[in-house]
């Protein structure tokens, strides 16, 4: 197969996984396919009694922002003034594997960086309100 | 009933001696007589026509002659056995009064007797069955432990009894090593009796951990784990994801090259194909920075005549600048490939000529092993003596372990033209692979990185030559960095977090060292992860191409390194010996150091859930060191999976796996029928009526994927459409250049150029087409273009519908150019199949051989209707087979009834069942297929080849080839927010279920 060599641009772009932090007990990632009742609940689990937590810290990245807001709103809701929460914002540095496509050269970078907002809540119990 | 007790009886006298009636020339015995010992064949004799009622015929037979003479009642005692608590007494006192002889004689009376008595004598003494005595008995009279303790038998069957269990001591003493247990499982002729054990196949380093643990597989020349014998299937798939799963994959196949890289690179381009993605030129694998994969085919064969699937590493270049130098390419096959690869690879390369080091000559045994194994030589007993004699005239099964390899054959080939050097390194590099998030923790837990060692030991060759490396400061430097690179991959939570097939070279202290008292599971430090600036730049730009470096490409520096081996015995010595018991070995200077190589294993790549998923490392390491290496890494809390998991990990992956998943590879098809057979077997092995009827199923093929019926069946149907499509894509070709717009198939995924370019290319590909349109029809063969696959995969998406992003306007306009310029393709395409994948959108789990069908236009509207509606029903098949099957049968039983025996019965079927070219089996179909596509109500289109409920996916999930042809055709005449719906059916049952159909690049 005596072909040219396609044109240098030829790139796949693939995603990685977001760098992350060993994770603790508390800590829920939110994403989008997961349920959003599901994710809820899960966060209930965990500050309810038996839960074991008595502050989780919800991360939200990019797109599930949004959602983990939400989920930390409707925690709140639901907790009747029993829970605080306090709301960080962040910038992670995400890289894309960059997969050429065929034999050219020009040494392309094997990724390209990229920055993405993120938001990681901390909700505790508070003190009962007096 | 009568008719039951007569069989009984029958059954019962079928062991009586037979021979002994008596001649009817004794003219005044009573004829009475012979009906007693005669069997049921003497019964009928004149006088019995004075009692015609032939219910009681031979009961009244029996006790004709009780009276008569008092010899008789001797003869009455004997045949108590059979007559006893049967009825007819008066029937009997009837006939004294008319049977009543006038006289006898005596002598030939009783010569007559004697002869009876003598029979029943030796029936009674000798057993007919096959049963032993105490399975003979009735059921009330049985005891439990009867077979060990005779006493507690009846005693009159002791006797026999006695004798049948000498018999069976005897029979187990042949058997049995004669050696006490204690002789038997000392070291030197444990070493012996698994050496003698290993000839067949080859056991890994890690065969005897595996064979305590492990359901054991022989397979491809090698005994290999193929799954734990605890429950662990979900605990595997858990490990996989959040924990670190470790296979050893000792088994796959090494073979290097060696020559120069310009005449490497123009011989293995053409085994392989740019179309199918990067080659063996690729720039970052040619440097040696990274481990590339890709298919292999006969030289200029593409796209047909596949080999298999490899990977690859280069050797990074030692300087830089010159081009022309030696290279060294290993490349990376599973077994059942490797001979196929092998051969080619030679006839490519012209290498024929065995090179003289490497021919077989006796090699020194490296293994401490196969050391042993001589002193056993001497130590052992005779017999064992002449087979280790005759294992040496055999040298090449001192070549540790290599199971594929033919034994007197060289494993090493260069060429006079070329000079390139083809050697076969299986079994000289052990490999492992670490799935899972964990595995970084549990890498840099286990190895420590070897220290600077500038002193070497002047008595032994240990290590030398780590000190030589260490007096060059650059490559002091060099290691360091290693080691840096090594350090930080702890502040880095998952694999697939690098670069796809980074390779790092390593040389690290022996592992056995510092091995923790307690096995534990390695956890991620998170002071690890501070280090941002570094791990960033580790991650954008990976690991530098000096780091990938490592000794382990030095032929001469494994080999001491496996001479040099510490023994586990003299580590424990040592270590009982320390001061403070427990505390840290140190060995200083007399530590081995090791060279291994890292390289990254990218998880799911394609496919837009769960990337990454199932990354991990693969470790490389000199052959000897297996077990120094496992243990620790199972002490840092990795699980063990076997074959079973490789494919699970494999099918979640959603990537073919070898050799399953590859039809089109010899190794493919040799699977497959070695499938069917297992599976036809296992189908025999039940009662007709405890088994699925196939043909009422009206499953064609469910051990078997018929690929070339069904292409061939895709191109029939496709020639009745043929004259239409031809004109639709004349002038579809010329439009779909105008309506050019650049696209993406893969929205923000790919940074693709031009159409054009996929216009030419399929240009091209229709030239090639027709230049070789002749070979193209014989077979099938499966796509593995990259940019076909691409625009197949963005058809195959429902452009709008729940939960989907609505694609915008001009993405619409492209794929009506890719339809036609697609129907276009497929016409020179005619036999080609698709790896697809698929995911159940409700219930079901697919299975092995499910078939993909095409939905009708009514599915669709009841889908619509209802939310909830599973999948049509399969109109049930009438079996056509049935009344010949059994006409057969009967033929058979009227044939055997006339001359076998009912044992010779069956061999004689068996036998002519391989004569019969059609061999009937009730419940499959006979071989020559109907067409297959259209065999059901709805229209099949492709088979799956791994299907299982997904724990990954949380919903069945299948794998699988489809028609292109077939495929086209469907996507064609889908609604769009149905595009890509097919239905599963899996073999064994009725019922459809819908499933969605995606091509993942």
């Amino acid at each position: 197969m005596a072909e040219p060599a396609p044109p240098a641009a030829e790139l796949a772009l693939r995603r990685r996984l977001p760098p992350r932090l060993p994770r603790r007990p508390g800590d829920v990632y939110v994403n989008m396919q997961t349920d959003f009742k599901a994710q809820l609940s899960r966060c209930q689990k965990l500050l309810g009694p038996g839960g074991g937590c008595a502050e989780i810290c919800i991360h939200g990245l990019g797109l599930a922002i949004n959602r983990a807001i939400n989920i930390a709103l409707q925690l709140q809701a639901g907790g009747a003034g029993a829970l605080r929460l306090a709301a960080n914002t962040s910038t992670v540095p995400l890289a894309d594997g960059l997969e050429p496509q065929g034999d050219e050269d020009g040494r392309p970078p094997l990724a390209r960086a990229r920055n993405n907002s993120a938001i990681h809540i901390r909700v505790c119990r508070a003190a009962p309100p007096p | 009933m009568s008719n039951a007790r007569e069989k009984k009886r029958a059954k019962k006298m079928r062991n009586q001696p037979a021979s002994v009636t008596l001649s009817s020339d004794c003219g005044p015995c009573p004829s009475g007589i012979q009906h007693h010992n005669g069997g049921s064949r003497s019964f009928q004799t004149p006088k019995q026509d004075l009692h015609p009622d032939s219910s009681q015929e031979f009961q009244q037979q029996r006790h004709q002659h009780q009276s008569p003479g008092p010899s008789y009642r001797k003869e009455q005692y004997f045949s108590k056995g059979q007559g006893r608590g049967r009825g007819g007494w008066r029937g009997g006192r009837q006939n004294v009064s008319q049977e009543m002889p006038k006289y006898i004689t005596a002598s030939t009376f009783a010569q007559a007797r004697a002869a009876e008595i003598n029979a029943m004598l030796k029936a009674v003494t000798q057993k007919s069955s096959n049963s032993l005595v105490f399975q003979t008995l009735p059921r009330h009279m049985r005891r439990r432990a009867m077979s060990h303790n005779i006493k507690r038998l009846p005693r009159r069957l002791r006797e026999i009894a006695r004798k049948e269990a000498e018999k069976a001591v005897h029979q187990k003493k042949e058997h049995s090593k004669n050696k006490c247990r204690k002789a038997r499982r000392r070291h030197v002729n444990l070493v012996v009796e698994f050496n003698r054990r290993q000839k067949k196949n080859i056991w890994l380093e890690t065969h005897i951990w595996h064979a305590k643990r492990f359901h054991m597989v022989k397979k491809w020349g090698y005994c290999l784990g193929d799954r734990p014998t605890t429950k662990s299937y979900r605990a595997c798939y858990r490990a996989m994801t959040k924990h670190c799963l470790l296979q050893d994959l000792s088994y796959y196949c090494c073979l290097e090259l060696n020559g120069k890289e310009e005449e490497l690179l123009k011989v293995l381009a053409r085994m392989c194909s740019i179309d199918t993605g990067p080659t063996f030129a690729a720039v970052p694998c040619l440097s040696g920075r990274l481990q590339g994969s890709l298919v292999l085919y006969r030289a200029d064969r593409y796209p047909e005549d596949l080999l298999g699937p490899i990977t690859f590493i280069w050797k990074p270049k030692d300087g830089s600048g010159i081009t022309s130098e030696t290279r060294q390419l290993w490349i990376w096959t599973h077994p059942s490939l490797k001979q196929d690869i092998l051969t080619e690879l030679k006839t490519v390369f012209q290498c024929s000529e065995p090179v003289e080091t490497c021919s077989p000559e006796p090699i020194v045994t490296l293994l401490q092993e196969e050391k042993q194994t001589d002193v056993a030589m001497i130590v052992g007993k005779k017999r064992k003596r002449e087979d280790n004699e005759g294992e040496k005239a055999v040298p090449v099964k001192k070549i540790i372990g290599d199971g594929t390899r033919v034994p007197l054959e060289s494993y090493c080939w260069t060429s006079q033209t070329t000079g390139v050097v083809i050697s076969d390194l299986t079994m000289e590099i052990l490999r492992y692979r670490l799935i899972g998030p964990l595995s970084h923790c549990v890498l840099t837990e286990a190895l420590k990185t070897a220290s600077i060692q500038t002193m070497a030991d002047a008595e032994t060759e240990l290590n030398n030559w780590w000190v030589e490396n260490c007096k060059n400061s650059e490559k002091v430097s060099l290691h360091q960095r290693q080691e840096a690179i090594f350090e930080l991959l702890q502040g880095i939570n998952s694999p697939s977090e690098i670069a796809a097939g980074t390779i790092l070279g390593l040389t690290v202290g022996d592992p056995r060292v510092n091995l923790p008292k307690k096995s534990s599971k390695a956890m991620p430090n998170p002071e690890k992860y501070q280090d941002n600036e570094k791990v960033r730049q580790l991650l954008l730009e990976g690991v530098p191409v000096e780091c990938a470096h490592s000794f382990i490409w030095d032929q001469t520096i494994c080999k001491n390194v496996t001479e040099n081996k510490i023994p586990e015995q003299d580590l424990n010595h040592m270590r009982g010996e320390l001061l403070v018991p427990g505390s840290q070995l140190d060995l200083g200077p007399c530590e081995s150091k090791i060279p291994i190589l890292l390289v990254q294993q990218p998880g799911k790549v394609a496919g837009e859930d769960r990337p990454g998923w199932g990354s991990g490392w693969d470790i490389y390491l000199p052959k000897g060191w297996g077990m120094a290496f496992w243990i620790p890494f199972i002490y840092r809390g990795a699980r063990v999976g076997g074959l079973q998991e490789g494919l699970k990990h494999s099918e979640y992956k959603r990537t073919p796996h070898i050799p399953n998943d590859f039809p089109d590879c010899p190794a493919g098809i040799q699977f497959a029928k070695e499938l069917e057979n297992v599976l036809l077997e296992k189908f025999k092995r039940r009662p007709p009526a405890k088994r699925a009827n196939y043909v009422k199923l009206g499953t064609l093929a469910p051990f078997l994927c018929p690929w070339g019926q069904l292409t061939r069946d895709w191109e029939v149907r496709n020639k009745a459409q043929e004259e239409s499509v031809v004109t639709s894509s004349a002038d579809s070709k010329s439009g779909a250049t105008e309506r050019q717009v650049p696209c993406e198939p893969k929205p923000g995924l790919t940074i693709e150029d031009s159409q054009g370019d996929i216009m030419e290319e399929m240009a091209k590909i229709q030239n090639l087409c027709k230049e070789d349109g002749a070979a193209t029809s014989s077979g099938f063969f499966v796509l593995r273009n990259r940019k076909l696959l691409k625009q197949l995969s963005a058809r195959c998406r429902p452009t709008c519908g729940k939960g989907q992003r609505v694609r915008p306007a001009s993405k619409l306009g492209q794929k009506e150019m890719t339809e036609d310029a697609l129907l276009s393709i497929f016409k020179c395409y005619p036999r080609v199949l698709v790896w697809v994948s698929l995911s159940l959108l409700r219930k079901g789990s697919p299975e092995l051989h499910a078939m993909i069908c095409i939905p009708t236009q009514e599915d669709f509207l009841q889908l619509n209707k209802d939310q909830l509606f599973c999948g049509p029903q399969e109109p049930k098949h009438s079996d056509i087979f049935k009344h010949k099957i059994l006409k057969l049968k009967e033929r058979k039983k009227k044939k055997n009834n006339g001359n076998a025996l009912e044992s010779g019965a069956s061999d004689a079927l068996e036998a002519k069942a391989v004569e019969e070219p059609k061999e009937l089996i009730l419940g499959l179909w006979p071989d020559p297929l109907p067409d297959v596509t259209s065999h059901c109500s709805r229209i099949l289109l492709g088979f799956v080849t791994q299907g299982d409920f997904s724990l990954a996916a949380g919903c069945g999930e299948a794998l699988g080839f489809v028609n292109l042809t077939g495929l086209l055709h469907m996507l064609s005449s889908q609604p769009t927010d149905k595009k890509g719906l097919v239905l599963l059916r899996t073999p064994a049952s009725l019922q459809y279920r819908f499933a969605r159909l995606n091509i993942e690049v």
